[in-house]
């Protein structure tokens, strides 16, 4: 191995460290919220928007992620939106992830046993305060270990990012590999990376489990 | 016990007036024509066969299922829809019904309790949110509701360290937190192993003595007999009889499908 290497490339690395772990939080958590929303709309909205919106999760979920971050930066322009790889990068992340994140939710919108919402109305609670106080604490329950996989999937989706030229991690491992002929370094650096996060997402994921599912230990 | 039954007449001032109530659950007829009142301090149980619409009659009396005909009255409040004479009716906006729900009382077959909150939670949540009385306040008043099903030492427990005879005790310290005009029951004991009925009916039958207004669906016939002051009994969907209890567990009921009921139940008894 050669050290001296990673002496030259180490600032690139760690700013396309920096870019993908970027991209991978605001485009996630992005998904997460419109998913939300989506979950929501799904539940409560009319029947035309149910329609609407089963529509819109079976396209996104049935085309390649990279095919949409393709057509949302090439094709963009076409409508007008010109974003630079970074924003195209950010935005189709968000797209893409909705619709699997309001699957999630709809999921744990399902799990809450309908007992739970009647106790609820017959105390004369708002239905605001049905969602936060009695429906969103027992869903994050049953979705809170779905909703940490799919943030370590995403995790790895970043890199197809590097087809629109954004400079994150897998962009930057390529020009290293390209320019100084080595492979097996940078990409096993790169593995490190992504590591990296996974395990820190998955050590998160599990402290938000014991939180949330605190009230379900028998004090025997 | 105190014998406010003797001193005020449980007649002559309904609380609750249902009248020609019917309900459908598509074509299926489940509450035909149902005509009855609920007065002051009475406990009116209801009883009849599996499929009969006990349970459905109760929940159109706090509108969790929405009659179709007919009219629910509390204190002389149309419940859940407009009143008026438009056809069809409207039904009420959410917050109306959230300001009518808040006097009717409810208890489930399955406690409903919610899991993630403890016993003092629960039964303070609505106190704060609905009432808007302050934590502290929401926090001693709902003690006290604790207190009086008897479990003021496990207000920090959370539902899943209670025995589904506890659990039964909070739910009903949930609603009578709220101070309701009437109370309703969903078969309140028949979730529980045999050897916790009696301290959810003990706690029923104070609240009996303490003049509350207690509408209870039930398979306790001992309760319906002994606690009622008047017994309903329902079958496919019709109000058969609404009599005192003395008349349904008679030993010779006049009406044969009443007859029949009682003599499984009487069978099922025998040990």
């Amino acid at each position: 191995m050669e050290l001296d290497l990673f002496v030259r490339y180490g600032p690139a690395l760690l700013s396309g460290f920096a870019v993908t772990i970027l991209c991978w939080l605001v485009g996630s958590f992005g998904g997460l919220v419109l998913g939300f929303a989506i979950a929501c709309l799904y539940r409560w909205g009319a029947a035309p928007f149910r329609w609407l919106i089963s529509t819109y999760v079976e396209v996104i979920r049935g085309t390649p992620f990279m095919i949409q971050l393709f057509i949302l930066y090439y094709g963009g322009p076409y409508i007008g939106l010109v974003l630079s790889p970074i924003q195209a990068g950010i935005l189709s992340f968000v797209v893409y992830g909705s619709p699997y994140f309001s699957e999630i939710f709809r999921g744990g919108f399902n799990a809450v046993p309908t007992g739970q919402i009647e106790a609820a109305r017959c105390v004369g609670l708002s239905e605001a305060r049905i969602l936060r106080r009695i429906i969103l604490p027992q869903m994050l329950v049953p979705i809170t270990a779905p909703l940490t996989n799919f943030f370590i999937i995403l995790t790895k989706e970043t890199a197809i990012l590097s087809v629109v030229t954004v400079p994150e991690l897998l962009y930057e491992t390529q020009t290293m590999a390209a320019e100084t002929f080595t492979f097996v370094e940078p990409f096993l650096v790169l593995s490190l990376f992504y590591w990296l996060m996974v395990i820190g997402t998955s050590w998160i994921g599990g402290r938000v489990e014991a939180r949330v599912t605190r009230h379900l230990k028998r004090a025997n | 016990m105190s014998d406010t039954s003797a001193m005020s007449p449980k007649t002559g001032e309904p609380i609750i007036s249902v009248r020609g109530m019917s309900k459908y659950f598509g074509d299926f007829v489940a509450l035909n024509d149902v005509t009855l009142d609920v007065n002051r301090s009475e406990v009116l149980c209801l009883i009849g066969p599996s499929g009969s619409g006990k349970s459905t009659l109760l929940r159109c009396l706090n509108f969790l299922e929405a009659y179709d005909g007919g009219e629910v009255r509390l204190n002389g409040d149309l419940i859940g829809w407009q009143d008026g004479d438009s056809t069809p009716r409207k039904a009420l906006s959410t917050n109306a019904l959230r300001q009518q729900r808040q006097h009717i009382g409810m208890v489930f077959q399955q406690f409903n309790l919610w899991p993630h909150l403890t016993a003092l939670e629960n039964v303070a949540e609505a106190l704060i949110q609905v009432k808007g009385l302050p934590k502290s306040k929401a926090h001693e008043k709902a003690r006290e509701a604790l207190g009086k099903v008897n479990l003021s030492d496990k207000t920090e427990n959370y539902p899943a360290n209670l025995s589904g005879g506890q659990q039964q005790r909070v739910a009903i310290a949930r609603a009578i937190a709220m101070e309701p005009t009437v109370m309703l029951f969903d078969e309140p004991t028949s979730a529980l192993d045999p050897e916790l009925v009696g301290e959810v009916l003990t706690v029923m039958k104070e609240m009996a003595a303490e003049g509350m207004t207690m509408v209870v669906v039930t398979h306790e016939m001992g309760f319906a007999a002994h606690v009622a002051d008047r017994v309903a009994f329902l079958d496919a969907g019709r109000l058969v009889a609404c009599v005192p209890p003395a008349e349904i567990f008679s030993q010779d009921p006049e009406d044969e499908r009443i007859r029949t009921f009682l003599q499984t139940y009487r069978e099922r008894n025998v040990v």
